[in-house]
């Protein structure tokens, strides 16, 4: 089904949260203020890498105004985080790593005497070589730059013998894709508001994916025990994966136990580059080769990663791009060997894709490189080595059976933007038209092994409300509107009759993170686990209530009804009321898991496929991106407006890592610093239209939902734009964001009137 | 010591009128506006993001112009009728925001104001804008997670929805030639 506002019908809804976004009304974390509140900020590192002889902190001190200026030695717990690795230290004590890396915090009566501490804090470095590559880092003589060295992790899959079968293929091709350091570029940068009450217990408001998980790290790094802190962390203005690591919630929680007042922190957009995750930038080295009937035979891929100063999810997205350069193709001998490694650059690590985004380029890369070498389309020879209904995931691991693959490249097929790519007709010589394709399969979840944790709770609340407990976080995607949607549509309540309880650390149960394209899954299939319970509590309650029996009555707006005729018998609130007795339902489940015990290995996957027409310009090497198509094979729509967000959202954080994004380091250092110079697109650069295809179709019997839909519109229109860059000028691509200057071209009739 | 700047700093007071009522807010003269809408009068429906004035988050109506508060002095505001986010909504939503809420115009929602702005301050002046000219408007203002996709059939659904409301300015004409 095309998914708009007209096809969707009644199901199109306006969003829950919506008339306080659009008023100016809903209070972001970083809009809070308090009175007596004090202001935060964190002194960061001078140099990419340096040791620190000493940090004075004295004259800070005295400044008036100031109420805190703390070091490490300030710290009463564990001086690290990182979610997977806590290899970060809040605040540095001997090294620093990083351009980012956090020295020392003060909280001040206002910003300005703030600023005026962090110049006052006498800071002795002395300059260590900046190992700013992955080559530089791995070279063997480099500084080492951790106790174990510079090498976060390694990854190696290997089936069949790649190495061997290239002598039996018809045409090989060889190629190294580079990508960008992305930056998420969230709209709200992070900050919040910390406070302590009498009775020292902490109140942390502020910005995550993951609350629970904050509560635990800074449990760690405060000493304290985690029911002492209450984490407060939506609604969130944008994270794409960015606030999924712990940020400035160290440092403001130690200034407000320190001071014993209210500190509010919030990042400039500097402050929140120099210190921010990005996408980690790849380097994929691709050998791949194919038989005369244009059959994949063998796959050689080295992967080296440029994970920066700390570990974060950095070995987690090298175990997901391990997995996804394979792609959705069948191929028997496949040689992948990965590497992580530790540099002075900015700390990369969960963003949107997870490492989708670049193997998803440098195989579809490949795909098509393969289908010029031998003169074949290259839908074709996709096709002839697609994944088909039976075939295992990417590591041969048991995953969930769907026709995704073969659903989504079809669409293509089909479609007017592949049938009639040929006969484009630009409005001036120097511009060129083209058409380019691409498929993805995409992981959901954590993957094998991971703690990947899922429920939630239905409740009758004391005033009649129908309440849904979930710990997930409205990072924008929609999630309350999702969950809001399916609880209308499964059980029949109104609107009005719920309350969504999300972000609230007090109340919420562990439903795991709102990453990797699981919370509506996740959210979904707690529903279909708690429907029955929770609604046959309700019915026995109202039948203990009307003297009807169960059977006679439904669930429905407002109150429950009677299954025949339009008779309300009670309303939630009289139920409520009834029974002193709390009526609840929750489960606990894990995210489905693939039965092969490797690390990280997925089971459930969406399957996208996507065709960009795009324009460019030969005299300027510019690429505008015309129009776009995407067939997503994802399970039912949960939520049609939230879905075409999705990928209309993501598919711009693809045009942006194929065309401008990339926070180029040079030395350790940003050059760019800001949205001046980091150039995300804007809605010149979006305004060509896109149609999404949700493909809704399962298979017979499949019991797992909606599959996620977060992630798979951003990796997949970069490869797309890629072919259709080659078709319109013959160059291939193997460097993100495109270099216009590469693209340029001296047109024909200024050639002839130069040269005659 | 960097504190004497802190301490000594020529006051201003700020005459304007901020969402149809007149203010006198001490200050000084160049205070950025952003920072007197949002932490003087704890109107933060306009939002701080680059603080450079290409992201389009902060933006306010200055005597129905669309200005990035960021770059905005308060010694400019002198005399100005200033609209934040709040003034627009004042009476109601405006049918701008209740296009962006049909289409669904926003995500996180951070950039929303700001955009809302922009487009109100496009039809205010223009009510029938060419695409171009649509896109013209909003290139200050950088969303993130929308695509602009929905932001752009928001900013259609609100240029029809406002044709069928009798614009008051052409009321008065009418009457006027009555």
């Amino acid at each position: 089904m095309l998914l708009n506002r007209e096809t969707s019908g009644g199901r199109w809804r306006i969003r829950p949260d919506g008339p306080a976004k659009v008023s100016g009304g809903l209070a972001y974390l970083t809009d809070m203020t308090m009175s007596g509140m004090l202001h935060g900020f964190v002194l960061r590192s001078e140099h990419p890498h340096a040791r620190i002889i000493s940090i004075n902190t004295d004259e800070a001190k005295q400044i008036s105004g100031v109420h805190a200026v703390l070091t490490h030695l300030d710290i009463p717990g564990f001086n690290g985080f990182g979610i997977a690795n806590p290899d970060q230290p809040v605040l540095c004590s001997d090294t620093v790593r990083y351009i980012g890396d956090a020295v020392a915090c003060v909280a001040a009566d206002s910003p300005e005497i703030a600023r005026a501490a962090l110049k006052a804090i006498k800071v002795q470095y002395e300059p260590l070589p900046v190992v700013d590559s992955p080559e530089a880092a791995l070279k063997s003589g480099a500084p080492k730059l951790h106790p174990n060295g510079n090498v976060l992790h390694t990854t190696a899959y290997s089936k069949g013998d790649a190495e061997g079968s290239f002598a039996e293929c018809a045409s090989i091709v060889e190629e190294t894709y580079d990508t960008p350091r992305q930056m998420h570029a969230y709209m709200e940068t992070e900050g919040g508001l910390f406070l302590t009450d009498g009775e020292g217990r902490l109140t942390v408001y502020s910005p995550t994916q993951h609350g629970l998980k904050d509560r635990m790290q800074l449990a760690l790094i405060l000493d304290m025990p985690e029911s002492d802190i209450h984490v407060l962390s939506s609604p969130i203005g944008g994270s794409f994966g960015g606030k999924d690591e712990l940020n400035v919630q160290p440092y403001g929680a130690l200034l407000a136990i320190q001071t014993g007042r209210p500190v509010k922190i919030h990042n400039s957009r500097w402050e929140s580059v120099r210190a921010g995750l990005k996408k980690h930038p790849m380097r994929i080295a691709m050998k791949t080769g194919i038989d005369e009937s244009g059959r994949l035979i063998a796959h050689q891929v080295s992967i080296i990663a440029d994970t920066g100063a700390y570990s974060t999810l950095g070995a987690e997205v090298l175990n997901f791009a391990t997995e996804h350069v394979i792609g959705p193709y069948r191929i028997d001998n496949v040689d992948v060997k990965g590497v992580s490694v530790f540099t002075n650059n900015g700390v990369s690590g969960e963003f949107r894709g997870f490492g989708g985004s670049q193997t998803i380029f440098a195989m579809e890369g490949q795909m098509d490189r393969l289908a010029a070498a031998v003169g074949m389309d290259p839908w074709e020879l996709r096709r002839i080595n697609l994944r088909m209904t039976g075939d295992p995931g990417p590591f041969g691991q048991a995953i969930a059976q769907t026709d995704g693959a073969l659903q989504v490249w079809e669409a293509v097929r089909k479609h007017p933007l592949w049938t009639e790519r040929r006969s484009t007709a630009p409005q001036a010589p120097w511009l060129k038209e083209a058409v380019g394709a691409a498929i993805a399969m995409h992981g959901a979840g954590l993957g094998y092994g991971m703690p990947d944790t899922a429920g939630g709770r239905l409740r009758l609340a004391a005033d009649g409300k129908i309440e849904a407990l979930f710990g997930y976080e409205e990072v924008g995607q929609g999630l309350i509107a999702s969950l809001s949607q399916m609880l209308i549509e499964r059980f029949g309540f109104a609107e009005e009759d719920l309350r969504i309880i999300i972000g609230d650390s007090d109340v919420v149960p562990d439903s795991g993170s709102t990453t990797a394209s699981r919370a509506t899954s996740m959210m979904w299939q707690t529903l279909q686990r708690l429907e029955a319970p929770f609604a046959a509590k309700l019915l026995r309650r109202a039948s203990q209530l009307s003297g009807l029996r169960e059977e006679e009555l439904r669930l429905g707006e407002g109150g429950i009804w009677r299954q025949e005729g339009s008779e309300r018998i009670a309303r939630y609130e009289e139920l409520a009321r009834a029974s002193a007795e709390e009526l609840s339902c929750d489960t606990t489940f894990l995210y489905p898991a693939t039965s092969m015990k490797r690390i990280g290995a997925h089971f459930i996957y969406t399957y996208s496929a996507a065709i960009a027409r795009i324009e460019l310009n030969t005299l300027t090497g510019r690429v505008k991106v015309l129009q776009q198509y995407h067939a997503v094979a994802a399970g039912p729509v949960a939520n049609p407006q939230g879905y075409l967000g999705q990928i209309e959202g993501g598919s711009s954080m693809s045009v942006g890592f194929a065309l401008t994004e990339d926070a180029m380091m040079e030395k350790g250092l940003y050059a760019a610093r800001n949205l001046d110079t980091y150039l995300v697109p804007s809605i010149r650069d979006m305004s060509g239209g896109i149609e999404v295809e949700a493909i809704e179709e399962l298979p017979e019997g499949d019991e797992y939902g909606p599959r996620g839909v977060g992630e798979i519109g951003s990796v997949i229109v970069a490869p797309a734009i890629a072919a259709a860059i080659r078709e319109a000028s013959g160059k291939w691509v193997a460097q993100l964001p495109v270099r216009p200057e590469e693209l340029q071209q001296t047109p024909p009739f200024i050639a002839k009137a130069v040269n005659g | 010591m960097s504190d004497q700047s802190v301490q000594h700093r020529a006051s201003y007071q700020l005459d304007c009128s901020i969402n149809g009522k007149s203010a006198s807010i001490p200050s000084e003269a160049s205070k950025r506006l952003l920072a007197i809408i949002r932490d003087d009068l704890q109107l933060t429906g306009t939002k701080r993001s680059c603080e450079i004035g290409r992201c389009g988050a902060c933006m306010v109506l200055i005597d129905g112009k669309p200005f990035n508060s960021c770059l905005t002095m308060a010694y400019q505001c002198a005399g100005k009728e200033i609209i934040t986010i709040e003034g627009v909504a004042a009476e109601g939503l405006d049918p701008i925001q209740q296009s962006f809420l049909e289409e669904g115009g926003f995500q996180c929602g951070y950039c929303t104001p700001g955009m809302i702005i922009s487009v109100k301050a496009l039809l205010d002046a223009n009510p029938d804008p060419s695409e171009e000219e649509v896109l013209e408007a909003l290139s200050g203002n950088i969303c993130r997670c929308t695509g602009y996709g929905s932001i752009l059939r928001a900013v259609r659904r609100a240029i029809e929805a406002r044709r069928m409301i009798p614009d008051v300015a052409s009321v008065d004409t009418i009457k006027a030639i009555e």
